[in-house]
């Protein structure tokens, strides 16, 4: 990273809040009325009844699934990079760890939107609770879906903890700048953070052992979510690479979100001498590695199923790349495996229209690993008389189209009230370079 | 020291500074009140003899607790509910392994948040006082506690060991 001083640093972040012009109001407006689009249809399925989606006897599980993997999936790689990333300290991600940080959180509530969603009758939702009640029924903790409710859970609390630990040296930093009500709700939310070295000495031992918790944490979750295919006897889903599988797909996913969020972030904000050609080269680079990683379990999975001579397991691997989803099939292997190998050439991964493009191919790769994983091997059961096929309706498209602009919504608004480069970090940067002045 | 009735804040460019500072305080009868900066840094704590913090004792008893509560709600729910699903035996023990686990991080995770808030003492609005806004950003602040008198004496020392004297709020009466 080239020389910054810690006031070059402030000023750039602070920029970053400074009142939002009418182009930014009336994106935010149009992704309002996405989340209403979805809200108005996920009230048309609470009125109908959960017909109205095009989930079905064999293929039960449609987008609600699908969205719920791949939003727990994005939110893995923010984990990746606040987490992992700090404990092998590895400099280049702290000037995007905020922004990946808020990514986790914010994929992570989408996430959880979908069993709510897919629940039908949502306001039976305590069912999944551990709570003492009239029907003396309780949760059972032998299934995976269990599994899940703990799992999501704490890692949308931990998440959230995380993320607001890492920012209360930021917040300080806007309290002593701002005036009038902002400067009241940041002293306010800085607690009152001096920067003492009293204070320091534990926030560094806290935060260093809430990247340790959340390292385990981010594996466990996406092998759970994993697990909940796996620990079916369905054929294509009752394997053991499902977890580590799953956890790549994860990251990889999320690390392509990164570059999706990022790359249009540094430049409305001008940041591009923070957020720096480097740390998207690196980035980049991440994806070239969890790419060959996912690449590698499609082949494996194939082997497994040759190896086996298992005839049904055979019979769902060559309908998932022949059969109805074949087209899904291969834009899933292409975007996933095959498109990010063009970042072994240098010059595509330094340009920063390549890389946008790429990542957004990896993040529609990704959507649709999900959706071939999900509906194929239900379609295509043990039974010739038992198989189906799915579509999803209009209602699910809504919904889907609402989650996403959900995700972007909030983003957006976090971007331009809340600091979305950690200038703490950077800082820490600086300083241990000896680069600042 | 009762009879310290003021404080008088440096500000220093880097940490190596600053943490020439105290060490150079501590030979003399003027205690260091606080050192603030924007960044953690080995070289002042070193030099205010900063132990190791004890938050670490918080997370690994909220771990503890969280794992045996996992376990045993896991226990608890199948043991009321006693039916075989997929012929698995109503108490499964090695799966309850993974509830035990979620519980862990998250009880140590909030036992963690729980040590930060209790040891540095937040929310510490009543701290401000002695804080200049600018140890935020750039500068690392020195304060040191002196009596009234010795004001001009102390003011000069730290100007000394390269110290920027901020006025006129670098003198308050707050003990």
């Amino acid at each position: 990273m080239e020389k910054l001083s810690f006031a070059e640093i402030d000023n750039t972040v602070n920029a970053t809040l400074e009142p939002p012009g009418r182009m930014y109001w009336t994106v935010v407006a149009l992704l309002f009325c996405g989340v209403l689009v979805g809200a108005a249809c996920w009230g048309w399925q609470i009125l109908v009844g959960i017909g109205a989606g095009g989930q079905n006897s064999p293929v039960n599980w449609g987008t609600y699934l699908i969205n719920f993997v791949f939003w727990v999936g994005i939110a893995h790689s923010g984990t990746l990079i606040s987490a992992i990333l700090y404990l092998l300290r590895a400099g280049w991600r702290n000037p995007i760890a905020r922004a990946a940080e808020t990514m986790t959180v914010f994929a992570v509530c989408t996430a959880g939107l979908f069993p709510f969603i897919h629940l039908g009758r949502v306001w039976m939702v305590y069912y999944m609770l551990p709570v003492p009640n009239q029907r003396t029924l309780w949760p059972n903790f032998q299934s995976p879906l269990m599994f899940d409710v703990v799992a999501i859970s704490t890692y949308l609390i931990v998440s959230v903890l995380f993320w607001y630990t890492g920012m209360l040296p930021d917040f300080a930093v806007i309290r002593d700048r701002a005036a009038g009500v902002r400067k009241k709700i940041f002293t306010v939310l800085s607690l009152g953070w001096t920067g003492r070295y009293e204070q320091w000495r534990h926030y560094s031992r806290g935060y260093l052992l809430f990247a340790a918790l959340a390292t385990p944490l981010v594996i466990s979750v996406h092998s759970v979510v994993s697990w909940d295919f796996a620990l079916g006897v369905a054929p294509g889903w009752h394997t053991t690479i499902f977890a580590p599988y799953f956890v790549a797909g994860a990251i990889h996913s999320g690390l392509a979100m990164v570059l999706t969020l990022m790359i249009p972030m540094r430049r409305i904000f001008n940041a591009q001498r923070i957020i720096t050609m480097h740390v998207l080269e690196s980035v980049a680079k991440t994806i070239v590695f969890t790419g060959l990683i996912v690449g590698f379990a499609y082949a494996t999975e194939y082997f497994i199923a040759w190896y086996s001579r298992n005839s049904v397991e055979m019979e769902v691997f060559a309908f998932r790349s022949t059969g109805d989803f074949a087209l899904q099939y291969w834009i899933m292997v292409i975007c996933n495996s095959l498109v990010p190998l063009l970042f072994f050439i240098k010059r595509i991964r330094t340009s920063i229209l390549w890389l946008f493009a790429i990542s957004i191919a990896v993040n529609i790769g990704m959507w649709f690993e999900r959706f071939v994983i999900i509906i194929s091997s239900v379609a295509r059961d043990f039974l010739p008389h038992a198989w189906g096929d799915y579509a999803p309706t209009g209602i699910e498209y809504g919904i889907m189209l609402g989650s996403f602009c959900l995700f972007f919504f909030l983003f957006f608004l976090f971007v331009k009230h809340l600091p979305s480069i950690s200038m703490t970090e950077i800082k820490e940067l600086q300083h241990q370079a000896g680069t600042h002045d | 020291m009762t009879n310290h009735d003021t404080h008088i804040t440096a500000l220093f460019a880097d940490d190596a500074q600053a943490a020439a500072a105290v060490g150079a305080l501590r030979q003399t009868q003027w205690p260091v009140a606080d050192v603030h900066g924007p960044i953690p840094s080995q070289a002042i704590s070193g030099a205010l003899g900063i132990k190791k913090s004890g938050v670490g004792w918080f997370t690994l008893a909220g771990g503890v607790f969280g794992f045996f509560l996992g376990y045993f709600l896991a226990v608890f729910t199948s043991a009321r509910w006693g039916l075989i699903v997929s012929g698995k035996p109503v108490l499964s023990y090695i799966p309850f392994f993974i509830v035990g686990f979620e519980f862990t991080i998250l009880f140590s995770v909030l036992a963690n948040v729980l040590g930060l808030i209790l040891l540095m003492r937040l929310p510490a609005h009543r701290d401000l006082p002695r804080y200049r806004p600018e140890c935020s950003a750039d500068r690392f602040g020195v304060v040191v506690s002196c009596r009234q008198g010795e004001a001009p004496e102390v003011r000069r020392f730290l100007t000394e060991l390269g110290g920027e004297m901020p006025e006129p709020a670098d003198t308050q009466r707050d003990l």
